[in-house]
């Protein structure tokens, strides 16, 4: 008899196979774990990589298929947010250094220098002549020549067209290279035209607000026609002589103000002469007025003085007329500075008298005066 | 099951995308695409921005170009006016890629640089027959009617935008401006000199004018105030006139006995003429000195 003779139904698997499929199942069961969560991490970057945030000093545009989202300033992204967007192809972050203000500077018309130069107040010393390859300048109306620049502040107001219109031909980057290079154009072009219409003095002197305004009417009105989606702000103009004539400039400018200062002489020597002449007048008719006052007065006092003495001479003429005499006499002779008695002569005969009529006292005798 | 529908899923998404970055090129706001099959470029130039399908290289082959507005200048080189003048001038363009399969043939490989150096030598020739046919003071003048700045630039631009659209270049001129206007460095000194003769007449000018303009002014003062002083004299005069003929009224009074006020009237003229720094010289016949003729003769003792 056999120890396992007994019938039976339960099956018993090959003994070969058992082992080596056992392991390559498990190898492949774990090895796809592996690339399930492989997959699964794959999505999950490719999702989380879609986050993204804008720097306080840029601007960030999403392009869906190329195309930005949003209109107008919308359009833009600011920082403070955090943003997502799906992966590329789909999606496209470009981020564009902006600020609210862009400043740019147009120097085509200044003698050439540099920033540490500009810096430190010094500046290269000047030639005979100007170097077109080097120095700027600018011609005038009256065909002279001057230096100006300007700086002229603006801001985007129109980004897809500022953005996406311009470029500055050397990458296919987003920036505002192409803009702000279409803006400085702009302004040189605004320094050139408007300097052709003013003349030297006018521009350095006479009406230095109407050429800055000449020159901002001028940018605007480019930004306009050429679409540059900007909107201009402030502009400054500087503009000074050549160098090469600064010492003549400065003369006219001083003979200018001598011219000013005679005239303010002259002017208020004049205002002088009027006071004097009206104070004289005013004096010489109140002088009359009080003169005439006086005059009416005292002969009225005499009239009335001389009904008085009417009946008095009437009286007795002559005595009257030597009592008054006498009166008078005595104020006379207190008044008379010399009083000189002449004795008549013992024989009667006339004396001879010798009058010295300068009465000024003889001036002593000197080795100064002789 | 789940598991495995999980699992499609992911791996469908990863196909998608992969599927998406081989068959699809992504053409930009900014771009304009030309898309070739084997190598032959296609007409239609690809310029809204969009997802685009293409099949794989080497089969199609996307190129890329700027479709924005590029800044261009050329250099700042001599031109001749018709009134032969030597003017110096600097031109900036603002030029885009219009037709990209156009610009793609015409410049190998759409080199941006071969289109700028041939845009360079159209705006050279046109600036010169430009100035040419035109005087200085159609660029420098104070008139605005005289001046013809905007004139100048416009024909500038005209025949680039002619000779670019006769020659299909795949080019267009957006805007054209004069950048840099100079004069050659021999006549800046010239400029100069006549500028400073200018400021010395100027000079000269301010001084006799400002002396000329205040003796004006003082002489003009100095007759008002003679009219003024004249004015107030005859005003007196009118003054004291009226006060005699005031007086006058009171003439009957004296006219009750002429002998007394003319002898008064002579009493206070000789009153007033005989006042101080005067000298009275008389002899004893005169009264009141007549006394002295009855005084006892002083006569020396021995």
């Amino acid at each position: 008899m056999s120890d396992h003779d007994h019938p039976h139904d339960h099956p018993h698997p090959p003994e070969t196979q058992d082992a080596g499929s056992q392991a390559l199942a498990e190898a492949l069961r774990s090895s796809f774990v592996i690339v399930k969560f492989a997959l699964a991490a794959l999505v999950v970057i490719i999702f989380a990589a879609g986050f993204f945030t804008v720097g306080p000093q840029e601007k960030a545009v999403i392009l869906r298929f190329g195309r930005p989202l949003g209109e107008g300033q919308k359009m833009l992204l600011s920082s403070g947010k955090l943003y997502w967007s799906f992966p590329y192809p789909i999606d496209e972050v470009v981020r564009i250094p902006i600020t609210e203000n862009q400043t740019v500077k147009s120097t085509i018309g200044w003698y050439a220098t540099t920033p540490e130069m500009e810096a430190a107040g010094t500046e290269p010393p000047p030639g005979p002549s100007l170097n077109p390859e080097r120095d700027g300048y600018v011609i005038t109306a009256d065909r002279n020549i001057v230096h100006t620049r300007a700086t002229v502040l603006y801001r985007i107001d129109d980004p897809r067209t500022a953005i996406f219109n311009f470029t500055s031909g050397t990458n296919q980057n987003f920036n505002l290279a192409g803009v702000s290079n279409a803006v400085l154009n702009a302004v040189n072009n605004a320094l050139i035209l408007t300097a052709v219409r003013f003349n030297v003095d006018d521009i350095l002197t006479r009406d230095v607000a109407g050429f800055q305004d000449a020159v901002k009417e001028r940018v605007a009105e480019l930004a306009e026609r050429e679409h540059l989606g900007v909107a201009i702000g402030d502009v400054q103009v500087q503009s000074i002589p050549p160098r090469q004539l600064k010492d003549v400039f400065a003369a006219v400018t001083t003979a200018r103000q001598n011219y000013d200062k005679l005239l303010n002489d002259a002017r208020s020597e004049e205002n002088r002469i009027l006071s004097q002449a009206g104070a004289d007048a005013a004096s010489i008719t109140n002088a009359a007025e009080s003169a005439r006052t006086r005059f009416v007065t005292g002969v009225e006092s005499d009239a009335n003085a001389f009904t008085e003495l009417l009946p008095k001479y009437a009286g007795n003429p002559n005595l009257f007329a030597q009592m008054e005499l006498a009166k008078a006499m005595t104020q006379i002779l207190t008044n008379v500075q010399d009083k000189i008695f002449l004795p008549q002569c013992a024989d009667g005969k006339p004396r001879e008298l010798r009058l010295q009529l300068n009465r000024e006292p003889p001036q002593p005798k000197s080795a100064a005066n002789p | 099951m789940k598991k495995n529908l999980i699992t499609i899923l992911i791996a469908a998404v990863l196909v998608v995308i992969f599927a998406l970055l081989l068959f699809t090129f992504q053409v930009r706001q900014s771009e304009v695409a030309v898309l070739t099959t084997f190598g032959k470029p296609a007409a239609n130039n690809i310029d809204q921005p969009n997802l685009y399908f293409k099949w794989p290289w080497p089969v199609q082959q996307v190129y890329r170009f700027d479709q924005r507005v590029q800044n261009f200048e050329d250099q700042f080189s001599p031109n001749y006016t018709k009134d032969n003048n030597i003017v110096l001038a600097s031109v900036y363009v603002g030029w885009r890629i219009s037709d990209a399969s156009r610009f793609f043939q015409v410049w190998r490989g759409g080199s941006v640089t071969a289109a700028q150096q041939q845009l360079e030598t159209m705006l050279r020739s046109a600036s010169l027959a430009v100035f040419g046919s035109h005087n200085l003071s159609d660029v420098v003048n104070p008139d605005p009617s005289q001046l013809k700045f905007e004139a100048v630039e416009n024909e500038i631009k005209a025949k680039v935008q002619q000779e670019l659209g006769a020659n299909n270049y795949g080019m267009s001129i957006e805007f054209l401006g004069i950048k840099k206007l100079g004069l050659p460095e021999s006549v800046t000194q010239t400029v100069f000199d006549r500028m400073k003769s200018e400021r010395q007449k100027y000079i000269s000018e301010a001084q006799f004018k400002g002396e000329a303009e205040a003796t004006k002014i003082r002489s003009a003062a100095e007759r008002q105030a003679a009219d003024v002083l004249a004015n107030a004299q005859a005003a007196a005069t009118q003054i004291e006139g009226s006060g005699v003929a005031e007086a006058a009224k009171t003439l009957s009074v004296f006219q009750q006995n002429p002998e007394l006020a003319i002898f008064q009237l002579q009493l206070k003229a000789l009153e007033n003429s005989l006042n101080q720094k005067s000298t009275l010289i008389f002899d004893e016949r005169q009264s009141p000195f007549s006394l002295f003729q009855n005084l006892p003769a002083n006569t020396p003792t021995k």
